[in-house]
């Protein structure tokens, strides 16, 4: 099965929720990683705040982390290969890398 | 009431003393310390206090160890700086991963651990060390603590399933927990520390007041929170009561009675525990002898012949005066709770309107009716910003977006990150942008101001968000449009208010610094309620006006002499 990642920004939280916004895009992500996590997917967030050595090891999020900057998070790698950078994996492209239905689930997008 | 007396106190292994800024705490604490150590009892205070006075009140350098105190046999001193810590914290995740990631990661890190919780957090670490050490635990038979955790740090370790869940797996983590590093090692000590502060036979909490309305309303706010903690164990000391009123002598008549009226107003809440009272001293409480007098001895006058009332300083006409002729549009009256910011932000919004602006007056104060009508009948127009209820409707706004996808369990550490004191800035803060936003013609004067960490939160996540957010809705667009004009020092102004007091300058500086951080300008300030301004013959408060002219000095000398003074008046 396919493995992946997602490397978030440092993140007051996965909700986003005590930030400024309500995001309903870090809301969407947060409950698509649960479902999937349920479902037995290898699915994992790092945030930046908390295990930023990951950033550094991982040589695909930092070598396009020191071309791009901050901005190119969040970074999703799948099997180790960069996927989708500046923003999260569509409920449509998780479900092509899973096979895992996220109807459930409202689309923001 | 009755005199504050050591001996009857539950005096538990750890006695926590709690209470608003600048409502003499740390006195307290000291005076509770030295009169035990004075009784030949192993006393250990541990001191956070910000106003960092200590070393000059035992005139000896304190650490975050431990000092004897040579003039206290038995009194051992540790004084930590949550700040300090948070900032250490701070740099120790950072700091080894400069120059390996992008300045710009670097930055995006940074912000987000230097909040109000990282502050929290850190202060929680330290306690907790202190709480659970079974050798200081054995070796003192006090161990007193000038402040308290915050109910919100002490929920977020409760939260039953916080340590597995948080720790597994890290997804819907408590968020404010996961700065703490090493959490896993320091689970037990964290619990134990949880235990031990709700645990009646160890641990009494002293809720400090001042005989005022605003303090009071705090002390009972954080009694019942951490009643609800399960630290039931608590007394109410207040602190400062003029004892005698000299009938001839309007100010400190005016003093008594109002001091007077707000004891008659103690919430029904604190009217269960013991209630205790520190009569206000006529001497300052900055050595040993005088902390040893403050519980038990009476007037002792400090006559003093040189001492001369202040003129000739600026005043909120000049302050005024300014922001007219600048043609400021928004202003901003920044302050700790207590200090005066609707009162004085009514006097600005007149004072412009008097000038011949046309001026929009925003308040967060529930109980100004006064202010209100004064403002209406000057032609100006008034909003009011309840902070509870916007704080509300911000958490049913979220409840609402995920209450479909989120599960229970989950539900209830989003329910601890909507207590977070960021998530109440951030709502308050989305209020008025949205207020600034629709006055066009009018100059807005708000009686708040946002913190730079939420400016600087704010401003990561507009940038970060662009593209999500042209998608939203308009109250992101308003807060999307204050931001640069916050950062405009021709159009924006904020004035900090203060008391001539050494917590609440402290206090302010550390809003000046948070401010600056974030970019924002910063001109005038605002000393409120001097008693360094007015004849009075009363020995008390007279002395209290002598040793108000240090921190006016200070505060002169931060703002460049941009400082306007405002008498003490018994209406505010």
């Amino acid at each position: 099965m396919k493995k992946i990642e997602i490397f978030d920004p440092a993140l007051c939280c996965p909700t986003g929720l005590c930030g400024p916004n309500i995001n309903p895009d870090l809301m969407r992500i947060a409950a698509a990683v649960e479902t999937l996590k349920r479902k037995g997917v290898d699915v994992e967030r790092h945030n930046l705040r908390d295990v930023p050595q990951l950033y550094v090891d991982n040589a695909v999020v930092n070598k396009f982390l020191q071309e791009k900057g901050a901005d190119a998070l969040p970074i999703t790698l799948v099997d180790g290969k960069l996927e989708v950078a500046s923003g999260y994996p569509t409920n449509i492209q998780l479900t092509e890398w899973t096979g895992v239905d996220l109807g459930s689930i409202p689309k923001t997008h | 009431m009755k005199a504050f007396n050591i001996a009857e106190i539950a005096l538990t292994k750890y006695l926590f003393f709690t209470g608003k800024g600048g409502v003499g705490k740390t006195s307290l604490a000291c005076a509770t310390a030295i009169g035990l150590a004075d009784a030949g009892e192993k006393i250990l205070l541990i001191s956070t206090d910000p106003a960092s006075n200590l070393q000059d009140v035992f005139s000896q350098t304190l650490n975050g160890e431990g000092s004897q105190i040579k003039e206290v046999p038995g009194l051992t001193v540790v004084n930590l700086d949550p700040e300090e810590a948070a900032a250490e914290y701070k740099e120790s995740v950072v700091g080894p991963f400069r120059g390996k990631l992008p300045v710009s990661v670097i930055q995006n890190m940074e912000e987000q651990l230097s909040g109000s919780c990282t502050v929290e957090i850190a202060a929680f670490n330290e306690f907790s060390d202190f709480i659970t050490d079974p050798v200081r635990h054995k070796e003192y038979d006090h161990i007193i603590f000038d402040t308290a955790p915050t109910g919100h740090a002490l929920r977020m370790l409760q939260l039953p399933s916080a340590w597995s869940t948080f720790i597994s797996e890290s997804t819907h983590g408590a968020s404010c927990l996961g700065q703490l590093s090493g959490l896993e090692q320091r689970k037990e000590i964290y619990k134990q520390a949880v235990q031990t502060l709700a645990d009646a036979g160890e641990t009494n909490l002293i809720l400090v007041s001042r005989p005022e309305i605003s303090p009071l309303l705090e002390a009972a706010r954080s009694s019942s929170e951490l009643q609800a903690l399960g630290i039931k164990n608590q007394v109410l000391v207040i602190n400062a009561i003029l004892q005698d009123v000299d009938e001839s002598d309007a100010v400190s008549k005016q003093l008594y009675d109002k001091q007077q009226q707000a004891l008659k107003q103690i919430p029904d809440s604190l009217k269960n525990y013991p209630l205790f009272s520190v009569p206000m001293r006529s001497y300052n409480l900055s050595n040993i002898s005088n902390i040893r007098r403050m519980l038990y001895e009476d007037v002792i006058v400090g006559l003093d012949s040189d001492y001369k009332l202040l003129s000739k300083e600026l005043t909120a006409d000049d302050l005024i005066d300014d922001l007219y002729q600048t043609r400021k549009r928004v202003v901003f009256v920044m302050g700790k709770g207590g200090v005066g910011k609707t009162t004085l932000a009514t006097t600005i919004a007149m004072g412009l309107a008097r000038r011949g602006a046309k001026v929009h007056l925003t308040t967060t104060d529930p109980a100004n009716h006064i202010n209100y009508a004064q403002a209406i009948g000057a032609g100006i127009s008034v909003s009011r910003i309840d902070e509870a209820e916007v704080l509300e409707a911000y958490k049913n706004e979220v409840r609402a977006k995920v209450a479909d996808t989120i599960s229970a369990s989950d539900m209830e550490y989003i329910e601890e990150d909507l207590r977070s004191p960021c998530t109440q800035e951030i709502a308050v803060f989305k209020a008025f942008a949205h207020i600034v936003d629709k006055a066009e013609q009018e100059i807005v004067v708000i009686d708040t101001a946002p913190t730079g960490h939420t400016l600087l939160l704010l401003d990561s996540t507009e940038a970060y968000h662009k593209e999500v957010q042209r998608t939203q809705g308009d109250s992101s667009e308003a807060v999307r449009n204050l931001l640069p004009r916050l950062r405009n020092p021709l159009e924006t102004e904020v004035v900090i208010v203060t008391l001539p007091e050494a917590t609440p300058v402290f206090e302010a500086e550390r809003l000046l610094k948070d401010l600056r951080r974030a970019g924002i300008h910063n001109k005038w300030w605002v000393v409120n309620s001097c008693f360094s301004l007015i004849e009075t013959r009363n020995p008390f408060l007279k002395e209290k006006a002598k040793h108000e002219l240090k921190w006016i000095e200070r505060v002169k000398q931060l703002s460049n002499h941009h400082t306007a003074l405002i008498k003490w008046n018994n209406m505010n």
